[in-house]
């Protein structure tokens, strides 16, 4: 744990990247089993629902080659959001987009799939497609779900609900670059957040180049800062449409969302990178504070 | 068709719904606002029209304030103030009511005004439009120091305010305790409209030159202050400040009369105005001493009951003028839903008249070395009574509502009444409405 003022800050990995938690208390020990607390959520979750396992929830669901899968409560409460989400979105989210990426590969490569090689794919692909009737899930033989769209912004939201029912202590949990507060620092003070900069990114100078005074409530980021291809010159972030199987054009490089939780704002940020070259308008129809970089 | 329907889907808003979905997620009932604010914004912006109404068609204020403040970063902090007051109206002159209309040279001496028998006499010939500006700058000094400064400027038709501040806080105790040092100094300069008045003249007929005089004259104001804040606690945080204003210069208000009545009797004694219109009575001209020092100690603790921030503040102040005044002011901040809050404030204040302030002034007695019968310095109670609604919007910015109303009243000056005065005489009490809008923003 290190001591910045009057904070300690623990860092650990999880859900593929460094997540840290800021406690504002006075002893080490205090800061060190709230951390903990917030750790074993993000590890948790990550557990129950990463799509890289073989033996979760969502491994289950993934293998069952067109048997229907009974699920676990939280599992449901997911699922029921996701389609809320998919019909909210008019379809451009979807947890079951996630077989596109064997067609495209974001690693910063210059390799573009041709039109047959999605076309292959897109019959797999469509919420619309499955049999969701809560507790029970079927999906079409080869279909996947993924939750990774909302399981980040799911457990830093999970994280700050535990910590704010065990202690009062003020508490900022960031998993990857979302993250949310318990509450707002004790002396009223807001959490100071960087937003990196996602064009110095490129050359690999690590500066945060905005700050965001945060009160309460959630941020979440989706952007492309280090996921893409580049085909004939133009980068293509990693937000596929699961309608026509191809990255969303004029999706900003990066968005920022300010919302009370952090599921709220991540859904907001993905919605809007969705809209490619409607993302702003979208944010501000919606009005809720945002930072786009383009 | 088709197209517009699709173009018109895409703007229908779906933050409700996904607030929904995502409370329903989380098994959270209704989820807390989020308040992100953005500090690359330039300024931080606080502005407010107020309305300031007296009953009786008396002093009506209107006015438009806006402070800015900007962070340059590291608590490098800039703030500017400006203040834009149109104030119209009558206010009372000082001269008691009479049993007969009464009659007055306007201050500027081109005009009469009247006042009907048995009414506090009024001078509704202001109307002045106030003009003020501030900057401050302040910064953190060596580990746990933070100095400002300031100056300001105020401007006014009859009035000038020139003023200039520094300050020192220091931080103890990991920051639970801040002691602060403040220091300044103003100097105004009073142009009369129609003059300085020579201390107890009488009151003459309008001389038609509407000659202003040209003279002016001023007034140093010297305010140091000594304070505490101590943390108590995670909730509660206590204030103490004790300050120190030394005035010296032109403290008498040249508009204000003492009415020159029967030693006997207490009635005005008349005056037969000369070749023009002018006073129908004997009013002087009020005189008050060339300095004032004045103590006050101030209490204020704040206590925070889980989101519900109670307020309570207590001043004591006395002076050389034996002005001693005792203010009790409390304001409790109940949160409605996530943004939105409910703010009541109640305030009462009383204090004791000053030791020359008296009714009026009898004739053939020799003048007091000073005098005045202006109210704001008679043993006096103001209750205040208000409520005030705030809402803070998504994007940070706040905008709020303040309802208040005010009443004064003060007490005749018993050992200074004479004859009919006992029994009769008339205080100009009076009731306000003040009515305010703020609206802040980031820039």
């Amino acid at each position: 744990m290190v001591r910045v003022d009057d904070l300690w800050i623990a860092s650990f990995r999880a859900m593929g990247g460094p997540c840290e938690v800021l406690v504002e208390v006075d002893r080490e020990s205090k800061a060190q089993s709230l951390a903990a607390r917030a750790a074993e959520c993000a590890w948790r979750i990550e557990e129950k629902f990463s799509r890289y396992r073989s033996d979760n929830v969502v491994a289950r669901i993934n293998a069952a080659n067109g048997a229907a899968i009974e699920v676990d409560d939280e599992t449901a409460n997911l699922l029921d959001f996701a389609a809320t989400l998919h019909r909210l979105s008019g379809g451009a989210f979807d947890i079951t987009s996630g077989v596109l990426r064997r067609a495209w590969t974001f690693d910063g490569g210059a390799r573009v799939p041709t039109a047959g090689e999605i076309d292959r794919l897109l019959p797999l692909v469509g919420w619309d497609k499955v049999s969701w009737q809560r507790p029970v899930l079927t999906l079409l033989p080869g279909m996947q779900i993924d939750f990774g769209g909302i399981g980040k912004e799911y457990a830093v939201d999970q994280a700050v609900q535990v910590l704010s029912r065990i202690s009062d202590a003020p508490a900022l949990v960031n998993f990857g670059g979302d993250l949310a507060a318990t509450r707002p620092r004790s002396d009223g003070r807001a959490w100071r957040v960087g937003i990196e900069d996602v064009t110095r990114a490129d050359s690999g100078a690590r500066s945060a180049n905005r700050l965001i005074e945060l009160q309460a409530g959630a941020l979440a980021t989706s952007g492309d800062t280090h996921r893409f291809v580049t085909a004939s010159g133009e980068r293509l972030p990693h937000i596929l449409d699961p309608r026509n199987g191809f990255p969303v054009r004029g999706a900003p490089r990066s968005v920022t969302v300010a919302a009370p939780t952090c599921t709220n704002a991540g859904m907001l940020t993905t919605l809007a990178m969705l809209r490619g070259f409607g993302a702003e308008h979208f944010l501000e129809t919606e009005s809720v504070r945002h930072w786009i970089q383009r | 068709m088709r197209v517009q329907l699709i173009m018109a889907d895409k703007d229908l808003k779906i933050g409700a719904a996904l607030t929904a979905a995502t409370c329903s997620l989380l098994g959270i009932a209704a989820p807390t606002t989020a308040f992100a604010a953005d500090p690359d914004a330039k300024w931080d912006v606080d502005s407010a029209l107020l309305y300031y109404g007296e009953s009786d068609s008396r002093v009506k204020d209107l006015s438009l304030g806006t402070h800015a403040t900007r962070d340059f970063g590291d608590e490098r902090k800039l703030g500017l103030d400006l203040t834009v007051d149109s104030l119209t109206g009558a206010s009372p002159n000082g001269a008691a009511a009479s049993g007969g209309a009464q009659t007055f040279t306007s201050p500027s001496g081109r005009d009469v005004y009247s006042t009907p028998a048995g009414k506090v006499p009024l001078d509704d010939t202001f109307h002045d439009t106030r003009v003020a500006l501030n900057a401050g700058w302040s910064q953190p000094f060596a580990r746990l120091y933070t100095v400002s400064a300031g100056l300001g400027f105020s401007n006014e038709y009859d009035y000038q305010h020139l003023g200039a501040n520094v300050g020192l806080t220091r931080d103890f105790n990991e920051r639970n305790t801040t002691l602060s040092t403040a220091l300044a100094y103003g100097q105004d300069t009073v142009k009369p409209v129609g003059g300085i008045r020579t201390p107890f003249s009488l009151m003459g007929d309008v001389t038609g030159d509407g000659d202003d005089g040209g003279g002016s004259v001023h007034k140093n104001v010297l305010d140091a202050l000594l304070g505490i804040t101590q943390v108590l606690g995670r909730h509660s945080v206590l204030r103490l400040n004790y300050s120190y204003s030394d005035s010296s210069g032109y403290l008498t208000d040249p508009y204000k009369l003492l009415s020159v009545v029967d030693p006997v009797t207490g009635e005005l004694v008349a005056r037969t105005p000369g070749g023009a219109p002018g006073a129908t009575g004997l009013y002087r001209y009020e005189n008050r001493p060339d300095s004032r020092r004045k103590q006050a100690v101030y209490a204020e603790l704040r206590q925070d009951f889980s989101g519900k921030v109670l307020q309570i503040g207590y001043r004591y102040s006395t002076d050389d003028w034996e002005v001693d005044s005792h203010t009790l002011e409390s304001r409790l901040r109940w949160p409605l839903g996530e943004t939105s809050y409910l703010e009541p404030h109640v305030r009462y204040y009383t204090q004791t008249a000053a030791s020359f302030y008296r009714y009026s002034l009898a004739s053939g007695e020799p003048l007091p070395e000073f005098a005045s019968a202006d109210a704001r310095l008679a043993d006096l109670d103001a209750y205040t009574l208000g409520i005030k609604f705030g809402h803070v919007a998504p994007s940070g910015n706040e905008w709020s509502a303040r309802l208040e109303f005010y009443q004064q009243k003060s007490k005749p000056p018993a050992e200074t009444l004479i004859g009919t005065q006992i029994g009769h005489a008339q205080m100009p009490d009076f009731n306000a409405v003040i009515l305010q809008f703020g609206y802040r923003f980031k820039l």
